[in-house]
C-alpha cells in the first residue's frame, strides 16, 4: 500500500469558518511527515477529521486504506494518536491511565511501556491532576509510543516539554521511523520537523500551501544571525544570499539563505568572532516572505 | 535573543502574606459581575416572592392563629422550619420566619460555600493560580481576598433582605434580627467552605463536604427540634434560629456565630500556611503504578469515575428516606389541615399513610432524579474537557462510549431507588412497628425507576442530537419536579402535566399497581435512547 493518508480537496467548515478549505494531503506509508502551520491554520482539524471525529463536508480522505469516518473503529486499530491539548481523568494515576488505553486499544507491551515511562521520567503513581501540562503531554506520548500501531498521529506533541525530553521524543521517533511505521507530526515549530521529517506539507488557512521534501524547502529558508566580531565587519552585504543587513549596538544583524550560510561564517571569521546567534525563521516569517503577496490576494479576493 | 538578556540570578525576596490583596479582590468581583448579582438576585427575588405570598395568605389574626395551630402540632413541620418561635402569639412575622427562615439559611449558606471554593481551591486547579503566586502575590492573599468578596456579597443579600422585608411593612428590629441570622450563617459557611477548601483533596471534594457539613447541620437542628433540643445547639442553623427573628429577640446569640465564622475563617488561614498549592492538607495518596485489569472498557470507567457519587447520592437519600419514614405516623395529623390534604391528595386516594408514603416515594424519586441526569450529563462534560476525543480515537465505537454512562446511570439510578425505598420502609416499621409497609414501599420506588429512565434518555437524546443544550436535561428534572409537588397548588393544565414522566407512575401505595403505564414508559427511553445514537453517529466530537 503506497500512502497511509490522502486527502483530496478536502473541505470542512464550522459556521462561517472554513478549517479546512480544499485541503491536499499525501503521506507515503513509511515516512515520518511533518505537518506545519501557523496556530489556527487546521492541523489539529485535519488529524481529527483523519480520526474520524469530525466529518469533512465534501472533498475526499482515506485512511489506511479505509474511509476515515464509516471504518472510523476498525482503523483506530490500526493508529495511535497524541492529541495537542491532553486532558486526563484527575483522580487516576498516570500508570492507569496509560494501561486504560492500552487495554482499550489491546495490544498493552508491558516492558515497552515500563521503558518509556523510564526514559520520559514520568512518576506514574502519581494521580493524574497533580501533573504538569509537561508531564500529561508524556502520558499521551508514552500511550501512543508503547503501541505497535502501523501509524502514529501526533498533534503538536512536544508542546510543553522541556528540551531535554524533547531529545527523547526524537530519538523515540526515529527509533518508530526505523521499523517502517508511518508518521504524521503536526508542529508549528519548524526547527523540530526539520529534525525528524522526510517530507513536509505546510498548512496555512485550511489549504496546503506547500509539500514536499525538506530539502527543497531549505533553499527556501533563511536564517536570522546576531554577530559581534572583534574588528567591524565588511563586505557583508556584497555575499550572494545575505539580507537586510543592519547594525544594532555593537552587534551585527542580518539574514542568510541557507545555502549560503557556510559561505558567510567563513567571511566572519576572519573578523575575529566573539559570539553568534543564529535563529531559523519562524514559520510565520516564513510565510510573510513566502506567501505574503498570494494572501494578500486572496483575502482581498475573498472580501470582494 | 536569548544571549542578549541579563541572565544574572536576581534575589527575589518572599513577598509580603497580603501582597497583592487589593487586586486580587478587583479580579474576583470581575469574573463574579454576572454571578455574583444573579446569586443576590435570587435569594433575595425568592424570599421576597414566598413574603409576598404567605402577606397574601394570612391576612387576619384568625388565620394567622389557624396556622399556629397547626404547625405547632406538627412534627414534619418542626423538621423543616423550627421550633415556631412566637407561634404562642401569632404574628405575621413569626409566621415569615417559619415559613423562610431556614430556607434563607440553606441559600445562603449554599451561595457562600459554592462562591468560596470558586476564588479558593477551584482557582488552584487552574494554571492561572500559579501565575498569580509566581507574580508576587502573597502567600494568604487569594484567600483572605476570597473570604471578603465572598462576606461582602453576603451583606448585600443580607441588606437585600432587610429592605424586602421591611417593604411588606414587617418590623425593623425582627426584619434586623432575621437578616443579621441569615448574614451570620453565611459567614459561618463561608469559614466551612474555606476550610473544606484547604483540607479536601480538590475543589469537587471541598464543596461536596462542605455541602455535607450544611446537611448535617439541618438534620442536627431537625432532630434536636423534633425534641432532643441538645442536639439544635450542635448546629450552627440552630444557634441562628435561636436569635427569635419577631418573637422576644436573644441578641447574644449572633455573638456565638460571630465566633464560629472567625474561628473557622481564621483555622483555613492557619492550614493555608501548612500546605502547598493545589494540594490538600492530607496528602493526596499516590494510586497505582499499573491499571487493574479490569478497568478496560469505557463502562469499567464509567462505573470508577462515578462511584463517589453513587454512594454519596445513595447515602444522602437513604438519610433522607429513613426521616421520612419515621414521621410517617404523623400523617394522620397532617391531614386534618385541609392545605396539607389538598397537596397529599394529589398522590390519588388512600388512607394518610397511603398517601404519606406515595408522596415520599415521588419526593425521593425527584430528588434521585439528580444523580440520574447528572451521571448521564457526563458524557457532555468529558466531551467538553476533551477526554471523550482520545477515547474515541481507539478501537472504541460511539455508541459504547455513549452506553456506558448510560448504563451507569440506569444501574446506580435502581441502586438508590432499591436503598431508599428500604429506607423509607425500615423508618416507618420502626416508628409504626409492623413491618407491612417495607415491601409495598419497595416496589413503589421501583416503580419509579421507569419514569426515571425517561429523563436519562431525554439527556442522552440531548447529547446527542444537540450537545450545546445538553443542559436543558435539567428542566425535565425542573418540570417535573414543579409538576410533582405544586400541580395542584399552581392549577397547571393536564398537558403540562403530562410532560412529567412522573405523572404516568401509578402512586402507590396508594393506587392499584398497572404494568402498562411503566412498559411505555421503559420504551419511550429506549426510543429516544436510539434517538441520541443515531444522532450521535452522525455529528462532530468536540
Ligand atoms: N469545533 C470547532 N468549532 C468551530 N471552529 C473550530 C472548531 N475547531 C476548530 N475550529 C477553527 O478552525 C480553525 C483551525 O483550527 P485548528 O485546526 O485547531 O488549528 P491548529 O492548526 O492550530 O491546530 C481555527 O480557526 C479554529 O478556530
Ligand atoms: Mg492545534
Amino acid at each position: 500500500m503506497p500512502t497511509a493518508i490522502s486527502m483530496r480537496n478536502v473541505v470542512k467548515t464550522f459556521g462561517p469558518t472554513r478549517a479546512l478549505d480544499g485541503l491536499d494531503l499525501e503521506v507515503a506509508t513509511g515516512e515520518v511527515h511533518g505537518y506545519l502551520g501557523p496556530n489556527g491554520s487546521g492541523k489539529s482539524v485535519t488529524i481529527r477529521t483523519l480520526l474520524g471525529l469530525l466529518r469533512h463536508d465534501s472533498g475526499e480522505a482515506r485512511l489506511l486504506g479505509g474511509d476515515p469516518w464509516r471504518d472510523a473503529v476498525a482503523l483506530h486499530r490500526r493508529l495511535a494518536y497524541v492529541p495537542g491539548d491532553v486532558s486526563l481523568w484527575p483522580n487516576l494515576s498516570g500508570g492507569e491511565i496509560i494501561d486504560y488505553f492500552g487495554r482499550l486499544r489491546g495490544d498493552l507491551d508491558r516492558p515497552k511501556r515500563d521503558e518509556l515511562i523510564e526514559r520520559f521520567e514520568l512518576d506514574p503513581r502519581k494521580k493524574a491532576g497533580t501533573y504538569s501540562k509537561g508531564n500529561r503531554q508524556k502520558v499521551a506520548l508514552v500511550l501512543a509510543l508503547a503501541s505497535n500501531a502501523e501509524l502514529l498521529l501526533l498533534d503538536e506533541p512536544t508542546a510543553g516539554l522541556d528540551p531535554l525530553m524533547e531529545t527523547v521524543f526524537q530519538d523515540c521517533i526515529s527509533a518508530v521511523a526505523a521499523e517502517g511505521r508511518t508518521v504524521m507530526l503536526s508542529s508549528h515549530i519548524l526547527a523540530e520537523v526539520e529534525k525528524l521529517c522526510d517530507r513536509v506539507t505546510i498548512i496555512r488557512n485550511g489549504r496546503a500551501v506547500q509539500s514536499g521534501s525538506l530539502d527543497d524547502m531549505r533553499t527556501t529558508t533563511r536564517t536570522a544571525i546576531t554577530v559581534s566580531t572583534d574588528r567591524p565587519v565588511d563586505g557583508l552585504e556584497v555575499l550572494e544570499g545575505v539580507h537586510s543587513v543592519r547594525t544594532e549596538g555593537a552587534a551585527l544583524r542580518f539574514e542568510v539563505d541557507s545555502h549560503a550560510l557556510g559561505r558567510v561564517l567563513n567571511h566572519l571569521t576572519a573578523f575575529g568572532i566573539r559570539s553568534l546567534v543564529s535563529q531559523p525563521p519562524t514559520l510565520e516569517e516564513l510565510f510573510l516572505r513566502e506567501y505574503g503577496d498570494d494572501l494578500a490576494a486572496s483575502e482581498a479576493a475573498g472580501t470582494s | 535573543m536569548t544571549s542578549l538578556v541579563d541572565s544574572r540570578p536576581k534575589r527575589r525576596s518572599q513577598p509580603r502574606p497580603l501582597a497583592g490583596f487589593g487586586s486580587l479582590l478587583r479580579f474576583m468581583m470581575r469574573r463574579d459581575r454576572v454571578r455574583a448579582p444573579a446569586w443576590i438576585a435570587s435569594v433575595v427575588g425568592l424570599v421576597a416572592a414566598s413574603a409576598a405570598s404567605i402577606v397574601g395568605l394570612y391576612e387576619t389574626p384568625s388565620q394567622l392563629q389557624e396556622y399556629a395551630d397547626i404547625a405547632q402540632a406538627d412534627a414534619a413541620f418542626k423538621a423543616f422550619a423550627g421550633p415556631g418561635y412566637g407561634l404562642d402569639d401569632p404574628t405575621l412575622g413569626a409566621v415569615m420566619m417559619n415559613e423562610v427562615l431556614v430556607y434563607s439559611f440553606v441559600g445562603v449558606a449554599l451561595m457562600c460555600i459554592f462562591l468560596t471554593v470558586r476564588h479558593t481551591r477551584a482557582e488552584e486547579e487552574t494554571d492561572r493560580a500559579e501565575l498569580v503566586r509566581a507574580a508576587g502575590v502573597g502567600r494568604l492573599s487569594t484567600l483572605a481576598a476570597a473570604c471578603v468578596w465572598v462576606a461582602i456579597i453576603n451583606v448585600v443579600v443580607a441588606i437585600g433582605l432587610t429592605l424586602s422585608l421591611l417593604a411588606f411593612g414587617l418590623t425593623a428590629t425582627g426584619t434586623l434580627a432575621y437578616s443579621a441570622a441569615t448574614c451570620a450563617v453565611g459567614m459561618v459557611f463561608i469559614g466551612v467552605a474555606a476550610v473544606a477548601a484547604q483540607v479536601a483533596s480538590s475543589a469537587r471534594a471541598a464543596t461536596a463536604s462542605a455541602g455535607t457539613t450544611l446537611a448535617a447541620c439541618f438534620l442536627l437542628r431537625a432532630v434536636g427540634d423534633l425534641g432532643t433540643s441538645w442536639l439544635t445547639w450542635l448546629s450552627p442553623l440552630g444557634w441562628a434560629q435561636s436569635i427569635r427573628a419577631f418573637a422576644d429577640e436573644r441578641w447574644w446569640v449572633l455573638v456565638l456565630l460571630g465566633l464560629a465564622a472567625a474561628g473557622s475563617v481564621a483555622g483555613a488561614f492557619v492550614l493555608s500556611m501548612r500546605r502547598d498549592l493545589g494540594a490538600g492538607f492530607f496528602k493526596q495518596r499516590p494510586g497505582p503504578a499499573v491499571g487493574s485489569p479490569r478497568l478496560a472498557s469505557p463502562l469499567a470507567l464509567a462505573a470508577r469515575l462515578q462511584r463517589t457519587s453513587l454512594i454519596s447520592w445513595t447515602i444522602g437519600l437513604a438519610i433522607i428516606g429513613a426521616f421520612f419514614g419515621i414521621v410517617t405516623d404523623e400523617a394522620e395529623k397532617m391531614l386534618e389541615s385541609e392545605a396539607i390534604a389538598e397537596f397529599f391528595a394529589q398522590a390519588g386516594a388512600g388512607t394518610p399513610t397511603e398517601l404519606f408514603l406515595a408522596t415520599v416515594v415521588l419526593m425521593t424519586a425527584l430528588t434521585a432524579s439528580g444523580y440520574t441526569v447528572s451521571t448521564v450529563l457526563r458524557l457532555r462534560t468529558e466531551e467538553l474537557a476533551v477526554r471523550a476525543e482520545p477515547v474515541l480515537a481507539t478501537p472504541v465505537s460511539r455508541r459504547r462510549w455513549l452506553l456506558s454512562y448510560l448504563t451507569v446511570s440506569a444501574v446506580g439510578t435502581i441502586v438508590v431507588m432499591v436503598v431508599t425505598g428500604l429506607a423509607v420502609g425500615l423508618g416507618s416499621a420502626a416508628q409504626l412497628g409492623t413491618t407491612a409497609d417495607i415491601l409495598p414501599v419497595l416496589g413503589a420506588t421501583l416503580a419509579m425507576v421507569p419514569a426515571l429512565l425517561v429523563l436519562a434518555a431525554v439527556t442522552v437524546a440531548l447529547v446527542g442530537w444537540s450537545p450545546r443544550w445538553a443542559q436543558l436535561a435539567w428542566a425535565g428534572v425542573a418540570i417535573s419536579a414543579v409538576v410533582g409537588l405544586l400541580a395542584e397548588t399552581l392549577k397547571l393544565p393536564d398537558w403540562l402535566r403530562n410532560v412529567s414522566p412522573f405523572e404516568h407512575v401509578p402512586p402507590l401505595p396508594a393506587a392499584d399497581f398497572e404494568w402498562l403505564p411503566l412498559v411505555l414508559l421503559v420504551l419511550v427511553a429506549i426510543g429516544l435512547t436510539f434517538v441520541g445514537l443515531g444522532a450521535m453517529n452522525r455529528r462532530d466530537i468536540g
